[in-house]
């Protein structure tokens, strides 16, 4: 099954609205990560292949930033999702590269998203100042209910505007084959790029950085033997 | 909005407080909603460590120094344990297995397994907090935090390193050489140009830059 129906559709919105929640809100329970939500998204789309695929190659580009301290980062979950919804029912060799650029864009603007909820959050913060100074209970319970909501409603709106810009993007761009095979190449090796930056970067040059090429060294083996 | 949760998280710890001293407990709830940042993971140290100093009617200034002195270094404890170690130790794990064929199972023994870790940590940085208190510190140094924190980074750095060339191998396989060495000069390409125009050009932006630029090519007919 691989038509975009009603069902297909709520359950998808829904499922992007976890992911984008579970991000930096709730539950932190990692269905964010590319990998969980690409696969989850293939299987609602009745084509699990191309989810693992593009959950795999995003999960790639996840690992280049810790999310950490104040730095910025993409929001690859609801991007993923519309990614998937992008590459389903076709050859996953001519629809990974189209399918990664649609989602790299997303996840920028996903990770926009996160500053601006972020603004809101405190301006809300702001509002209720001498509600929380007072020790208001009810000021804190809407002040955290209010920032659920707001996420919540970000990653629905994430999700919907993959999911639109994925449907108009097959119906309206048709790439020869040449030319979808290349981009899925260079999607591929970009992502590669991404993970051996970021593996290199958290290693530094402490014991960590042997342990990445003791780690390098049975993965070429393993690849060899599969 | 972590200081907000720590409040909304703070209040059933505060409920027994507001029979004994309502006008502490009123302060106790602000002072729990300040400002606060660490990995939200062992929020719970600062979170417990700080309820029962209340309990305990410490000053209510101590208590806030208390709780911003906590932030830098759960945060750094958390962020390590977790982001730097835990994730991409058991993601490293889940994408070989995905590619050596385990598909869904690897996805759920990652869910399965990062969720008991993580679980089980914040129940244990709640208990430790409301036990230990203002000697929360000591706590931790004693407990089993330092030696995981050690021990995860490398096993996140071998279960990368294994990653990479598998995950390579499985989406380059159908091509041809020719094909191979193309996504091979990419990826150097992506390595050099994102590290000398670091933070500007990030990989994403490398990647959304190589795309234009091949379907610009493909168009003029190159």
């Amino acid at each position: 099954m691989t038509e975009l129906t009603a069902q297909v559709l709520v359950s998808l919105l829904i499922w992007g609205t976890l992911v984008g929640l579970d991000l930096v809100s709730v539950p932190q329970a990692m269905i964010s990560r590319p990998l969980v939500a690409g696969t989850v998204a293939g299987w609602l789309m009745g084509d699990v292949e191309a989810g693992l695929r593009i959950g795999v190659i995003f999960e790639l580009f996840a690992l280049d930033v810790l999310p950490v301290g104040a730095v910025r980062y993409p929001d690859y979950g609801p991007a993923t999702i519309a990614a998937v919804t992008l590459a389903a029912a076709a050859p996953w060799e001519l629809s990974l590269g189209l399918s990664v650029a649609l989602g790299l864009v997303l996840a920028v603007v996903g990770g926009w998203s996160l500053q601006i909820v972020r603004r809101l959050n405190a301006r809300a913060i702001q509002r209720r100042a001498a509600a929380l100074a007072a020790g208001e209970s009810n000021a804190i319970r809407r002040l955290q209910y209010g920032a659920l909501l707001r996420d919540a409603a970000r990653g629905l709106i994430l999700t919907l505007l993959g999911i639109v810009l994925a449907s108009t993007i097959k119906a309206m761009v048709h790439l020869d084959r040449q030319t979808a095979v290349a981009l899925t190449l260079v999607a591929i090796g970009t992502a590669l790029a991404a993970a051996v930056n970021g593996a290199v970067r958290s290693s530094g040059r402490s014991a960590r950085l042997k342990w990445l090429l003791a780690g390098a060294g049975v993965g070429v083996l393993l690849a060899v033997l599969a | 909005m972590l200081g907000v949760g720590m409040g909304y998280a703070a209040e059933p710890l505060l409920e027994d407080l507001k029979s004994v001293d309502p006008v502490r407990h009123g302060e106790a709830v602000a002072r729990s909603a300040e400002f606060f940042n660490c990995n939200p993971n062992l929020a719970g140290l600062a979170l417990g460590a700080t309820a029962r100093a209340e309990y305990e009617a410490l000053p209510g200034a101590q208590i806030a120094r208390f709780r911003t002195a906590l932030c830098s270094p759960l945060g750094a404890m958390g962020d390590e344990l977790f982001w730097a170690g835990l994730v991409p130790a058991l993601v490293g794990a889940a994408l070989v297995g995905v590619v050596l064929g385990a598909g869904w199972w690897a996805i759920v023994g990652f869910i399965l397994v990062y969720n008991g870790i993580r679980l089980w940590t914040s129940y244990w940085s709640l208990r430790t907090g409301m036990a230990s208190g203002m000697r929360v510190g000591t706590a931790i140094g004693a407990s089993w935090l330092p030696r995981a924190i050690e021990r995860v980074g490398p096993a996140a750095a071998f279960a990368i390193g294994a990653a990479i060339p598998v995950v390579a191998a499985w989406y380059l396989r159908p091509f041809a050489f020719s094909a191979g060495l193309g996504a091979a000069g990419v990826l150097m390409a992506g390595i050099a140009l994102t590290r000398w125009f670091a933070p500007f050009l990030t990989t994403v932006r490398f990647a959304l830059a190589a795309m234009i630029f091949l379907l610009v090519l493909r168009r003029v007919g190159v």
